[in-house]
Parts: structure tokens; sequence; C-alpha cells
């Protein structure tokens, strides 16, 4: 009889729990880091242990994390742990869990976001914020960088500390493709007259998400066409051609368009194994160790728009919920530090572009940058990311990513 | 069992609810429906998918389980060696074993390099319209297991039956039908049934080696999971409801088999 | 041993098996010895130990170590609670044993979802420790594995025997420790290398619900498997997340059946 009842109680009462944990937390509570000098914070600090999750499929970026910063955090008392994770999303997952169940102490410090992950978080009011201005070393961060003040389009209210740059990147093989288109327009055009040998990730890869909103910008003519926050009105107006643009081209794609790579990994393996001729990245830094150690032919080259592509910043952000924040903040702002900032840009290192504005620095930091190697493969910052385009809103993601999955892929109910 | 169903039974009611809109992230909770109603087409194509790849992988996974168990217990050491393959085999992890199938069956995977066969004239295995590359990593793996269960759970018994059988007269193939497959059977059915289960609840699989269009039912759910509007949680949710759905059906429907298996001793 | 005309078969059958158990996992046995294999070569240009120097840099030892930890508790939890629910299901104890079985079931289709669709929050707000989640849920979602294979060797075993040693004067426990468990051997070791094998592949459970705090195989072969141009690394690791269950199980089957033979002299 016991038992059974038992039985019976139990899920029930755990539901109740659940359910009760039903309306999400209210506000988090406030960052009292305002009234705190920098200097007592990073006495705080010492000795915590900051858990860092950020995605762990790039091995350089491994590295330098595990063999550069993690000793350079342990000189100033803070433990630096690195949680590998095979995707932002599930470092998001954890953290919104822990905002949901209104955990202080959670397991995750710091984690390396940008875009619609950081805008998930803010739209969950996940993160800690208005900590960034801070860092002593964002002086040497222009004030008036628009890759840095807003995130997708979302303002980053010291949300999250800047650490790298980015720009996304279209890549080809120069021994197979004999005149590399210089549009995007003359991207989907190649397609056309070489069937079968180009492909895009399917959104909502982040990689084939930029994709289709680069084609969106070379259909309506320009960024400056397009209202940087969704408007429903502008969607209706502007997406009929870039639908009609993508479908007109899939026939001649991979596969006739029938399907696509399910990521930008995919893709690569595509391009890897020569059945494409073309690959794409938001992260030009990994290409030149995968061109040095042959997985990608040695004939790679990056292909530059006359347009310029879009870029933007990656950051590293504080949960509401972590348990160690002066440790964290102690660590983003290390790693914003013109040393490391240098050291890291550094292709044979890791290669990710810096967010400092060198006229900000210091002549010798100044110089440390001016002597970096350059890469083989990709063209310094300065180069690549003439023209650049910048983001729209985190708002458009969805309805874009929706869009196509409807208009070109055929889904939909 | 009271643990399984205290944690089994809030993950089910978190899920249900979180699919009827009342376990929000932002907002207010509000018992709605439009988790389930805005993807009904979607989720109809999804759940052809699951269901037929969870059918062709359970079927030849118990195929090749219980010829791969024949052998073993038929003869000596050959036996050994296959146990300790298909034991090999059921260690590695469903992601590995679905890269390296990806490298193995694409159209310019080792199989079409190794056999000479042109990349136009190879067949659509990974990512094509049928999902081959799916059912076969699933089968490979779970045969594997299937067999490694049948051996366990039968093996000792099986050897002193075989022996009277043999004295009675029966040649090997009469031992195999009259004996082995009726002390197999309850083995292989709840093995079945649990690669089956299975099979539509896997992730990772689909995701590597099936088209963009239309996904089973587990990678369509995560991918809304993820999606950076955490309104499409509830769709999500809706999504894993119905795999449950589905695989609790198939539970149910041929449980009672599984018994009277087990009762026909 | 009559010579039929199947003989011919008795190395082709097996062959073409052992053919199916081992093809899927070619390319991933050359990419371990592999240093460098571009493009659509039939084998890899350069061999070398390059993989095993990246996975050793990415903090494979220590990662096995926790997986292997993780793969005990789980087992130590999970065997003895199968053990006990096979018997009843296998001799037939309860007397409704439709309920648990499906019951039994849920945990493997729920398996993906369960986890990040409510149940962390839940856990999180229970304030369980990390860890002892991890391994809690774990357990859970290793039971119907266990449960399933010891009900398959118990439904082999006939339970006469343990009332006959009761007869004669044992008591229930001993019966239990001398008669039955001794005949279940084979699958006992099937149950704990499963439940084990649970523990130690998990990779959603270990990150969502633990928190990241214990950094296991699964998670490092998850990570790079992410990544373009990792293929060596991946491999590398996924053999070596192979390799040490296979020792294990060969070591305990090696040493069962020691026992084994021992008891029958």
């Amino acid at each position: 009889m016991y038992p059974r009842l038992a039985r019976l109680l139990l899920p029930a009462a755990l539901l109740g729990l659940a359910t009760s944990a039903c309306a999400a937390s209210g506000a988090p509570t406030s960052t009292t880091t305002g009234d705190r000098s920098w200097s007592q914070i990073a006495d705080q600090a010492k000795g915590q242990t900051v858990d860092l999750w950020m995605y762990g499929g790039d091995q350089q970026g491994n590295a330098y994390v595990d063999d550069v910063l993690t000793p350079a955090a342990a000189k100033l008392g803070v433990t630096l742990r690195r949680v590998p994770v095979a995707d932002t999303k599930d470092a998001m997952t954890r953290i919104l869990a822990e905002r949901q169940a209104g955990t202080q102490d959670g397991a995750v410090d710091l984690v390396w976001v940008n875009g619609d992950n950081f805008a998930t978080g803010k739209q969950a009011d996940a993160w800690r914020c208005k900590w960034s201005s801070q860092l002593p070393n964002m002086k040497f961060v222009a004030p008036d960088d628009a890759l840095v003040t807003r995130d997708f389009g979302t303002e980053v209210d010291g949300c999250e500390a800047p650490w790298h740059k980015a720009q996304f990147t279209l890549v080809y093989d120069s021994a197979r493709v004999a005149t590399p288109p210089t549009s995007m327009a003359g991207v989907l055009q190649w397609a056309n007259d070489h069937p079968g040998r180009f492909t895009y990730p399917a959104p909502p890869d982040f990689t084939g998400s930029v994709f289709v909103r680069e084609a969106l910008y070379s259909t309506s003519g320009g960024y400056a066409k397009i209202p940087s926050q969704f408007e429903q009105g502008a969607y209706d107006k502007l997406t009929p051609q870039l639908w009609a643009a993508l479908k007109g081209v899939a026939p001649s794609l991979w596969r006739q368009g029938r399907t696509y790579p399910r990521d930008s990994v995919a893709l690569d393996r595509l391009y890897a194994d020569g059945e494409v001729d073309m690959t794409m990245t938001y992260g030009s830094a990994t290409l030149t160790k995968l061109v040095a150690d042959g997985t990608f032919p040695a004939t790679t080259r990056v292909l530059p728009l006359h347009e310029g592509t879009i870029g933007n910043a990656s950051f590293l952000a504080i949960p509401s919920s972590a348990g160690d924040p002066e440790g964290a903040m102690v660590v983003a702002n290390l790693a914003l530090s013109p040393a490391q900032q240098a050291i890291k840009a550094d292709p044979d290192t890791w290669g990710q572009f810096t967010v400092l504005d060198t006229h900000l620095l210091s002549h010798a930091d100044r110089a440390r940058f001016e002597r970096l190697p350059r890469s083989k493969v990709v063209p310094p910052y300065d180069v690549l990311s003439r023209n650049a385009n910048p983001e729209l809103a985190s708002s458009w993601v969805h309805p874009l990513d929706e869009g196509w999955r409807r208009a070109v892929l055929g889904s939909g109910s | 069992m009271l643990l399984i169903v205290a944690v089994t039974g809030t993950a089910l009611a978190a899920v249900i609810a979180t699919s009827l809109g009342l376990l929000p992230l932002v907002g207010q909770p509000r018992l709605s429906t439009t988790g389930f109603t805005s993807l009904s087409g979607d989720l109809r194509l999804a759940a052809e998918e699951s269901l037929l790849t969870a059918v062709g992988a359970t079927l030849l996974a118990a195929a090749m389980g219980m010829l791969i168990a024949t052998i073993v217990l038929h003869t000596g050491r050959t036996g050994w060696l296959l146990v300790g393959v298909s034991a090999a085999v059921v260690t590695v992890p469903h992601l590995v074993g679905a890269t390296a199938t990806g490298l193995l069956l694409s159209d310019v995977g080792l199989a079409q390099r190794w056999l000479d066969v042109p990349v136009t004239a190879w067949p659509e295995l990974v990512g094509g319209r049928w999902p081959w590359a799916t059912v076969f990593e699933l089968a490979w793996k779970e045969s594997a297991f299937v067999a490694v269960l049948v051996v366990a759970s039968v093996g000792r018994h099986y050897a002193q039956l075989r022996e009277v059988a043999a004295v009675l007269g029966a040649g090997p193939r009469s031992q195999c039908r009259r004996v082995l497959l009726p002390l197999a059977a309850p083995a292989l059915a709840s093995s079945s049934l649990i690669v089956f289960v299975y099979a539509l609840g896997t992730y990772e699989v689909a995701r590597l080696l099936g088209r963009a269009f239309p996904e089973p039912l587990p990678v369509m759910a995560y991918r809304l999971f993820t999606d950076i509007d955490v309104a499409s949680r509830p769709q999500a949710a809706a999504t894993a409801v119905v795999a449950t759905g589905l695989a609790l059906l198939a539970a149910i429907s041929t449980l009672p088999l599984v018994r009277r298996l087990g009762a026909d001793r | 041993m009559r010579r039929t005309a199947h003989q011919p078969n008795h190395t082709a059958i097996p062959a073409l098996v052992l053919f199916w158990l081992l093809v899927p996992l070619t390319p991933l046995l050359l990419w371990v010895v592999a240093s460098r294999w571009s493009g659509t070569a039939r084998l890899p240009q350069d061999f070398g130990l390059r993989g095993w120097q990246e996975a050793l840099d990415a903090g494979m030892l220590t990662a096995l170590v926790r997986s292997a930890l993780l793969g005990l508790a789980v087992a130590l939890i999970a065997t003895p609670l199968g053990v006990l629910a096979g018997r009843a299901l296998g001799w037939r104890l309860l007397r409704r044993p439709a309920l648990p079985s499906i019951v039994l079931l849920a945990p493997v289709v729920l398996a993906p979802f369960a986890v990040a669709m409510g149940l962390d929050v839940v856990i999180l707000r229970l304030r369980v420790p990390g860890e002892v989640a991890v391994v809690l849920v774990l357990s859970v979602f290793a039971l119907p594995y266990t449960t399933f294979t010891m009900r398959a060797t118990y439904l082999a075993l006939d339970p006469a025997l343990e009332e006959q040693a009761r007869v004669l004067g044992a008591s229930s426990r001993q019966a239990r420790r001398r008669v039955t468990l001794p005949a279940a051997t084979t699958g006992l070791v099937t149950a704990t290398g499963l439940a084990f094998l649970v523990g130690w592949s998990d990779y959603a459970v270990t990150l969502l619900i633990g928190g990241g705090q214990i950094v296991t195989a699964p998670m490092l072969i998850g990570s790079s498997a992410a990544g373009s141009g990792n293929d060596s690394l991946t491999s590398t690791l996924a053999l070596s997340a192979s390799l040490p269950p296979l020792v294990a199980l060969a070591v305990f089957t090696y040493a069962a059946s020691r026992r084994r033979t021992a008891a029958h002299s």
C-alpha cells in the first residue's frame, strides 16, 4: 500500500516543484560590480576557478587557451578551466537552464559567444551586464567601433567583452576555379555555370545563415537598403527576389539542391574531398592550419567580393548565474590585453584578428602587431575587412532561416 | 523501479509541459497547443522518416545480430573472435561510427575509391532520398549489440541443449531452428525492441548521414530547441513528445509478443 | 563430425560477418595511423603518430580516467538493480509485468531529449550536486539495458534449481549466490559491460547536468568531431576510448570462464 502511494506521490511532488518553476525567474540579482574598483575586483578574483566554456573543435584555439591564457591567468591568481563543447548552443542550454532554475553558483563562468547565442541569452536575461566598461583594457578598444558596441544589432550594454573580430570569407580552390567570381551575384552565376560544384550549409547552421544574409544583401542592392532591425514590410518586399535567386540556382548546386550539407564541417569535407570547389567560413583563422596539415588543398585561396562581406566580433560573456564572476572579469580583461591579443593574432598560434584599435596602443604594442607573420592563405585583417558590411539584427535571423527552409528547402506545413 | 519512475516521469512531464507552453523560458506560462499545430506537416514527414529509419535498422540489426550469434554459438575459436569484434563494435560511440560510415560511403568515400566506381555512378547513400547510410550505421552497431545480448543470455544453456539434440540425431540446421531460435527468441525480441526505440530517438547518426529535409524527429527537435528564437522551444518539445509517443506505442504493442516468447519455454 | 556440403560455407559466412563488423571501422583505423591524408587518395600520403600527439595534447589520458570512474559508478548502481528487476521479469515474479516493462523502456526513448528539455532545470532547482545527478540519471538510462539483459538470462535459467538448493538446506541468499549467479555469469558480465558503456560514452548528461565539471572522453570526441580537419584526432580519441572497455571485458570474461571451469572440475 505505502510503496504504491509513494510511487505516485514522488513524481507528483517533483512535477509540482517543476511547475513551481513555470514562470521564468525574475530579473537577475543586480550586478554589484558597479560600486567596486577594479583592484577590489582583482583581489576578490584571486583563488577563484573560472570555467570557460568554448567551442572545442579548433585545436589551435584549445592550445592557445591551455598553454598561453591559462598560465597567464594563474599569474593573476585565477585558475582557468576550459570546458570544451561541440557547439556553443550546448553551453547556452546549460546557461538557460541555470537561469530558469535561479542558480547563483552556476557551472558556467565565462562563455565564448557572439551573435545569435548572445541575443538568445539577452532575450532570456541570462547575462550579467554593465561590467565590460570596467575592464582596464577596454580603453584600447575604439569606443565607436560598430562591431563592438552592437552584437548582431543587439546593444551590447556592457554584457560581454570583445575578444576577436571575424570576417565572413568565401574560399575557393584556385586550381579548380579558373576565373574566380568577384561578387555574390557572380558566385551564384558561377554556380549556375558549373553544375554540382557549389553548395552552402543549410540554415539554421550559423555559416549557412550568414550566407543567406549575404545573398540578401546582394539581391537587395546593398545592406543600406535593409533596415537593420527586422520589419515585416521590408521582409515581404525584399525576400521574394532572394528566394527566387536561391531557388533558381538550386538545380545547379551539389546534389541538384535536393539536400544541403548539414553544417560548415560537412561543407568543408565536401570541399576537401573535391566534390565542390568552394567553401565558406566565418572563422578564417582556421584556414592557415587546414591548408598546412593537408586537409584543404594547397591551392586554397580566399575569394574577395568587391562589395565586401559581413564582419562581426565575438565576445566573452558572463552568465548572470556565474559562480565566479570576478575571476571571469579578470580573465576577460587579460584576454583583451595587447600582449594576449598579439599572441592570439599570430597565424601559427591561432590567427584570430584583434578587436583592439592599434592606433590607441603604445608604440611598443603597435610594433608587436606589425611584426606578426603573414599567413599564406588569409590576407591580413585590414585587407580582408575592406568594405566590411555590418550584420543585420538578430531579429532577422529566425525569419530568414525559416523563410529559407520554406521557400528553398521545401519544408513548411 | 521507483528511481526510474521518478526520473523519467519528471522528464516526461517536463517535456510535455514545455510543449504545451507551460515552462517558458521567457514570459508567463500559457497553455496552448501551437507547439504542435504550427508544425503538423513537418511533424508528419519527420515521423515518417524516423519510422522508416527505425524499422529498417531494427530488421537489419536483428537479422545480422542473429546470424552473428548463430555463428558464434556453433563454432569454437572463430566464435570467440566474433564475440570480441562485436564487443569492440558496441564500444564505438554512434557519433564516431557515423563519421566513419560517412567517410566510407560518401560520394567520394573510401568505398567508392577502393571499388573503383566512377563518382557519378556512385549511389546517393549519404544524405540521399532513402536513409541507406543511416540505416546501415545503426544496423551495424546494433547488430553487434543484439549478437552480444543473445549470446550472453543463451550461450551455456544452448551448448548443453545442443549436445542433447545431437545425441537425438538432429543435424546442425534443425538444431538451429528447433533449439536455438526458440531459446534466443526472448533475447532477440527484447533487444530488437530496444534497438527500435533507440533508433527512433537517436540524433547524431541521422544528423551526420541524413538529408536536410525531411529530417527525423530527434534532429528536428534539437534544431528547434537550439533555435535563436526561444519561442521555438515548445515546438521542439512537441517534436520530442511525438517521438516518445511513437516509441511508447511500439513498446506497448509489441510487449505482449515479447512476453509470450518468454512464456514459450 | 559429419562432413556436410556446407563445409565451404563454414568459412565464407563467418568471414562475411567479420567483414560486416569490421568494414565501417576501416576509415577510423586508417586515420589513426595517418599524419596526412589529403583529397581523394586511396590511402594516407603519410603515416605517423600525429593523432596520438594531438590526443595527448587534448588531455585524453585524464579524460579517459574520468570516463572510467563514471562508467564504474553507473555500473555499480545499474547492475544490481538490473539483476533484481530482470529476475523479477524473467522468472515472472510480478503479477502484472506489462507496466514495469514499459516504464523500463522509457529511458531509452527519452534519453536524448529529457536531459535538455526541463530535467536539467528541475535537477538544478533541487540543488542536487552535479556529479551525483549525472551518476543517478545515467544509471536510470542504463537500467533498461541491464534489466533486459538479465531478464533474457533468467528466462534461460530454471528457477527450480534455486528451489532445490533451498530444499537441500541452503538459505535463499546462499542459493542465489552459489547456484543462480554462477549460471548467469555471461549475462551479468554483459549487463555490467553495458551499464559501464552507458556511463563511459555519454556526452549530453555529463555536459548539461554535470555542468562540465567532469571532462570525459566523449566530450573530447564530440568537440573534435565538431571541427574541420580533426579526423586523425577524432579517430585516435575514439580508438583510445574503445580500448579500455574491451580490455576490461576481456579480463572479466577470462576470469569468469576460469571460475566456471574451476567450478566444473
